[in-house]
């Protein structure tokens, strides 16, 4: 390895220094005050934060993970058929289509969906009047559900981007190899496609789950405040109580929450980088 | 402890406040556009008053003011204006500083340095707050009192004109508006509304999930609800408003705070103010706790069902007020001219209730024969101006609000 060059270094320090001052400063702040109480150490506020958020942590955890894993298997199959349909038409149309909600803020897709998803939004309204729902049957879907489904939708195409790229810059010639052996397209795609590209899915996956513990807007307009998403209590410490100890021990389980994530995917990596 | 910024930092509402302003006002924007004829006569007079009061010459009026975009244009289009031709020479300033109380605490900080600094004079002449800003700005001699000195002084005699969530302010501020929280409901599919907080109880056990509100975490209008419960169902609702505060108090609240467990199951819990009102709107639900000045707004818009009506029940929902008040080493003479105008039935006819669909911050029976009949209605259709005396509560002093939403999350939502 070439001994670093103090120019190199140099050039880096700007990017190094953001880092420190934007990011390592307040996360140790954060460590601290979630730590501390009057200068001295206390588990106080994770007390507190445990007894008023138990089931807020616990509502977190399942949106995300349940998002997370729906985002996998849907993005597997748009990239699937983009990257094996032999149906002209089908694969320009989706390609067309799938990229759209990169481009619209959580904001913006949730006030969409406030009045989408709602007991007599456009969603139902569209079902009852196409007569495939009865009016009395029209529920709201304006809770977890229609968190999950905002997650979902947003973050499909960031994910699917990731891994058809991934899945286009494959070897044809194991595709067509399996397929001339006479396997089926899925078959294909699970077989021989999905274990080329894990990594990329994995990677996408990962950053998927860390926006979306982090999104404030989409918890607080698309579903009613009981149970809610630790971002809407972190920001409810703050506004109404002034109460940033409480909110700092909240910002510390979502770190805890995202370590784990990002040690399932260093502990990959590692192997990965082991074996190659 | 800060607890309007809940309210002011709904998404729905301080994401256009400027142009909803402009364009539900636009039809009476027009009657402040003077005339050809009038412009001229206002240039006579200008001329005229210019000679008679040479002391005005170039002055400025600063104004600072908290709260969102649309009420420092209010003081810039309207009132800054109408004050500069009755005063020439005078030149009006309008300073926002931002919503929610933290907009009021850096007026109070800005004053609190200038007066360790000993600053000869206040940078700011007139200076609109919030309650628990003006409370300790009160107590720490930063206003100059100043109502007995002006002639509506005397119009404003509602409890919050003296008592600002527990604080004495009384001589030292002129609400600008009241802003009141009811319950809203359809009358088509409620012929019977309910009068009280008990009433309300029986009719969600009647009719389960037609009432929706937002729980505390999505604005202010379903905290003013739960502070409301709490006042009716959990002992002394006067001691909350007043004090003296007893941190023993909350354990007095746990059967009330069961209850509305018990309640919840039949509500919905809408997300937010506005969804509160979108929710409405669809018919998903068929009452639940509004701002009434939001509502007003909706409706005007058309984004509101023609029948809903409103309906403060007893013993009473939360509302605030916004206060004129004038700093210590102000230019006294000046802003005391500028919130008489300001509080004049008048101002308070045209600008609070017709443009912003606010409360008057005077007693509203000044403004009779100020508005015209359609505006008077409309306002107070549903609430009669006796009701909005009686049931027109304030939020409960800082202690005891910040237990009842940590009781809340404890006993309720958990």
């Amino acid at each position: 390895m070439p001994r670093p060059s103090p120019l190199g270094l140099l050039l880096v320090a700007p990017a190094l220094a953001l880092v420190a001052a934007l990011f390592l400063y307040p996360l140790g702040f954060s460590l601290v005050a979630a730590f501390t109480a009057e200068g001295q150490p206390t588990l106080r506020h994770f007390e507190k934060a445990f007894e008023l958020y138990a089931t807020d942590i616990r509502f977190t955890i399942f949106i995300v993970l349940f998002s997370t894993v729906l985002i996998a298997l849907i993005s597997i199959a748009i990239a699937g058929v983009l990257t094996l349909s032999e149906t002209p038409w089908l694969i320009a149309t989706l390609r067309w289509l799938y990229r759209w909600p990169l481009f619209i803020p959580f904001i913006v897709a949730a006030q969409c969906m406030r009045t989408f998803l709602a007991k007599n939004g456009l969603m139902n309204n569209t079902l009852v009047a196409a007569g495939v729902l009865e009016p009395l049957q029209a529920q709201s879907f304006l809770d977890w559900r229609g968190i999950v489904i905002t997650f979902v939708w947003k973050q499909v195409p960031f994910v699917t981007l990731m891994l058809a790229g991934a899945m286009a810059s494959l070897d044809r010639a194991t595709i067509e190899a399996g397929r001339n052996l006479g396997a089926s397209r899925l078959r294909v795609l699970v077989e021989l496609v999905l274990p080329q590209v894990s990594q990329t899915l994995l990677v996408g996956l990962v950053l998927s789950f860390v926006t979306m513990l982090s999104v404030l807007s989409v918890p607080m307009m698309v579903a009613g405040s009981q149970p809610t998403m630790l971002t809407v209590d972190m920001a409810f410490r703050i506004n109404a109580y002034g109460d940033y100890a409480t909110a700092n021990a909240l910002g510390v389980i979502s770190y805890a929450m995202t370590a784990v994530v990002a040690w399932i995917y260093l502990r990959h990596q590692v192997r990965r980088e082991a074996e190659a | 402890m800060d607890r309007f910024d809940a309210r002011s930092s709904r998404p729905e509402r301080s994401a256009e406040p400027g142009p909803t302003f402009v364009r539900r006002h636009g039809g009476s924007r027009i009657g402040l556009r003077p005339s050809g004829m009038t412009l001229v006569g206002a240039a006579l007079l200008a001329s005229a008053s210019a000679l008679a009061w040479p002391a005005y010459a170039q002055q400025t009026l600063n104004v600072a003011t908290a709260g969102d975009q649309n009420m420092v244009d209010y003081v810039k289009d309207y009132l800054g204006p109408m004050f500069e031709k009755t005063h020439p020479g005078v030149k009006v300033n309008a300073v926002g500083t931002g919503p929610g109380d933290a907009g009021s605490q850096k007026i109070y900080e800005k004053l609190d340095a200038q007066k360790k600094g000993g600053a000869a004079k206040s940078d700011f002449d007139v200076i609109v707050i919030h309650q628990k800003a003006a409370g300790a700005m009160v107590k720490e001699g930063l206003l100059e009192r100043y109502t007995d000195k002006i002639p509506t002084g005397a119009l404003a005699t509602r409890d919050t004109a003296k008592n600002a969530l527990g604080a004495e302010v009384s001589g030292y501020v002129m609400p600008m508006f009241h802003s009141q929280t009811a319950i809203a409901y359809n009358a088509d599919m409620v012929k019977n509304p309910p009068n009280s907080y008990p009433e309300l109880v029986e009719w969600v056990k009647k009719n389960p999930k037609q009432f929706g509100y937002n729980g505390i975490k999505g604005g202010m209008s379903g905290v003013a609800f739960v502070a409301g419960w709490v006042a009716a169902f959990g002992g002394d609702g006067a001691k909350l408003e007043k004090g003296p505060y007893d941190p023993n108090d909350k354990a007095k609240w746990d059967k009330a705070l069961a209850d509305l467990k018990e309640f919840n199951k039949n509500a919905v819990i809408t997300p937010g103010n506005a969804g509160t009102l979108d929710m409405l709107n669809r018919g998903e639900i068929a009452m639940g706790p509004v701002w009434v000045d939001m509502f007003y707004t909706w409706m005007a818009d058309g984004k509101l069902p023609p029948n809903m009506k409103l309906k403060l029940v007893s013993p009473g929902m939360p509302g605030q007020p916004m206060y004129y008040a004038v700093p210590a080493k102000a230019n006294e003479k000046l802003a005391q001219e500028f919130v008489a105008l300001a509080t004049s039935p008048e101002v308070q006819a045209e600008g609070i209730v017709k443009r912003f669909n606010w409360y008057p911050g005077i007693d509203a029976k000044n403004l009779e024969g100020k508005l015209d009949q359609a505006a008077w209605k409309k306002l107070f259709a549903d609430i009669s101006p006796e009701d909005l005396q009686s049931k027109g509560k304030p939020f409960p002093i800082a202690p005891y609000f910040n237990d009842i939403l940590e009781a809340y999350e404890r006993k309720v939502a958990n």
